[in-house]
């Protein structure tokens, strides 16, 4: 009887104990608030929970030069937040040894809605998206085991995996979350068509009959919330005969793919030029003159566009107008996203 | 009920959950493999000719083996979960593998070379799946399931390289392949050989001088998986 009643204890001891070893990691939860009217996000959060430990984490591997071959290239050096994580006034950034990147850094924000990454979709998963422009010769021209050793002997680094993920263990895996849970809450909701449409401010008049013009011409490919409709698109761009990029032909070998690229967002479009995949439209009034007279047509032409957009000059003056109220400067100054900004208090949404 | 009972079932049950991993009948299969190019073992640096007299050194012999399925002699089957191996001919460790099962006679190995869509779709893995091993298109997400690599003068791509990376798990290029192993005897370990002539002459005649790369899913990735999936077969003892 004695025994038994000492083995019992024993038994709920060694439960007790291993219950109180694990309760000594708690993160502090985040929350990707959804802006009200867009749909559920399509990044899957139940494997990566959100938390203000993961997010710091994400944000210094993001400012981090050492995930470069030569220290020299941070995700940051490339993804600027006053230009929304474009390079500014850059058609194609530059990378280790003075390479220069084939296409346009994309604008990094909502990106949690996003199902695939890359002008040709070919990524799959927003966790392994930076493993692309790390490995790149070309972009960070670093390999993914130097990468993770690097972060292994820095023990700043041990103790931030550790406050994220409840141990010191440094993986791919890891990283990838972190730096996922930096990026998804690079969220652009709060631009002045935003604030109109949620009825807290107005439109003055070049803005509003540019808004009803892009309502008539741009909606299609470019649809609200996000501006994009995701879908890939030949949109006439002639092929240029250095980089011959095929664009999603790359991925999916079909011809029907040939020369297509994803629709980028319009939000922030203001600050994120040049514009086109390979950065080839040094300003918005070069993106006009290709839709309604440049533009190559081919078999794969998307369909709306068969006769290329005719625009008239008074067009094309109202839709600029109209444009510039998709730029947020509030997400262009937020102080959370930036490499200087270290405030420690939680990220909190501005969503009113 | 006494005191005492109650204490006693009580501590049995924690005991048996704490054990019940230890307690259950768990059997040991141990698959061992041996690389070969024709009848001679192959050798990472040494000069040898392919089926068609092209001379070639390998550099690099690696593959993935996945979800693997064991059938014994009641025709019974058992699937190993998280079965997730890669084999490297550099790593003489890797070419073990060890299996727990609960079948008693084994007739049946079966397993994929490469790596279920799940695992290709679903982030970044850990273990042996981790992007790290270099095993992954990281510019087209997916998994890389087996690569041959090394210098051969009949290559005209540069520096007279061969590079064979075959993957693809999507429709249409799905290079994914199953194998099965019939097993007639019982001896431990089971000793496995990997040819790699049969990467170039099987289904499929693939000659370095026609085609040296082969770096994404596609066509030629989905004929040099024809080709590897003959190339396993049961050393005997």
């Amino acid at each position: 009887m004695k025994q038994l009643k000492i083995i019992f204890f024993f038994c709920l001891l060694v439960m007790i104990v291993s219950g109180w070893i694990n309760d000594g990691f708690k993160p502090h939860p985040l929350k990707l608030i959804v802006p009200k009217g867009w749909p559920a996000p399509i990044y899957d959060f139940k494997t990566n929970p959100l938390t203000q430990e993961g997010f710091d984490l994400g944000k210094k591997l993001f400012y981090d030069g050492r995930l470069s071959r030569d220290g020299k290239f941070s995700c940051g050096s490339c993804h600027q937040q006053f230009a929304a994580f474009t390079t500014m006034d850059h058609s194609l950034s530059h990378g280790f040894n003075n390479a220069l990147t084939t296409r346009n850094a994309p604008a990094l924000q909502n990106l949690a809605w996003q199902k695939t990454f890359m002008a040709d979709g070919g990524i799959t998963h927003l966790d392994l998206q930076p493993l692309a422009p790390i490995t790149a010769e070309n972009e960070m021209a670093e390999t993914i085991e130097n990468v993770i050793n690097k972060l292994k002997s820095d023990k700043d680094y041990r103790k931030l995996f550790k406050a994220a993920f409840g141990n010191d263990t440094i993986n791919t895996q890891r990283m990838g979350k972190a730096l996922s849970q930096f990026m998804v809450l690079l969220v652009s909701s709060n631009s002045k068509y935003d604030r109109v449409m949620r009825g807290e401010d107005q439109f003055i008049l070049p803005e509003r009959l540019g808004y009803e013009i892009f309502n008539k011409k741009c909606i299609n490919c470019h649809p609200a919330p996000f501006f994009t409709d995701f879908n890939f698109r030949n949109v006439g761009l002639a092929v240029d005969d250095v980089l011959n990029d095929l664009g999603r032909m790359r991925v999916t070998r079909q011809s029907k793919d040939s020369l297509l690229f994803k629709v980028p967002s319009l939000r922030n479009v203001a600050v994120t030029a040049p514009y086109g995949h390979d950065g080839r439209f040094f300003s918005l009034i070069n993106v006009f003159e290709h839709y309604r007279k440049n533009m190559v047509l081919g078999p794969t032409t998307d369909s709306l566009l068969k006769n290329r957009m005719p625009l008239t000059n008074y067009e094309i003056g109202q839709l600029r107008a109209f444009l510039n109220t998709l730029t947020d400067s509030a997400f262009l100054r937020d102080s959370r996203f930036s490499e200087s900004g270290g405030n420690n208090k939680p990220p909190t949404n501005h969503v009113h | 009920m006494n005191k005492q009972s109650v204490y006693s079932v009580i501590c049995l049950f924690v005991m048996f959950i704490l054990f019940s991993g230890y307690i259950l009948p768990q059997k040991k299969i141990k698959l061992q493999f041996h690389h070969f190019a024709g009848a001679k073992p192959l050798v990472l640096g040494d000069t040898i000719v392919n089926p068609f007299g092209e001379k070639l050194v390998v550099e690099r012999f690696k593959y993935y083996l996945s979800n693997f399925i064991l059938t014994d002699l009641s025709g019974k089957k058992e699937s190993i979960p998280n079965s997730y191996f890669l084999v490297d001919e550099a790593d003489s460790a890797s070419k073990t593998i060890e299996l727990n099962t609960s079948l008693k006679k084994i007739i049946a190995i079966e397993f994929m070379i490469g790596i279920d869509s799940i695992k290709n779709c679903s982030g970044i893995q850990t273990g042996v799946l981790d992007p790290m091993k270099a095993m992954f298109w990281t510019w087209n997400t997916g998994y890389v399931f087996a690569k041959l690599e090394g210098q051969s003068s009949a290559s005209k791509s540069a520096a007279h390289r061969f590079t064979y990376h075959v993957g693809g798990f999507k429709e249409g290029e799905n290079a994914i392949k199953k194998i099965r192993l019939a097993l007639t005897e019982q001896n431990q370990p089971i000793h496995v050989s990997a040819d790699i002539n049969s990467w170039f002459n099987s289904r499929h005649p693939i000659k370095i001088s026609e085609s040296p790369v082969c770096h994404a899913p596609g066509p030629l990735a989905l004929q040099l998986a024809d080709n590897y999936s003959n190339m396993f077969s049961i050393l005997p003892k």
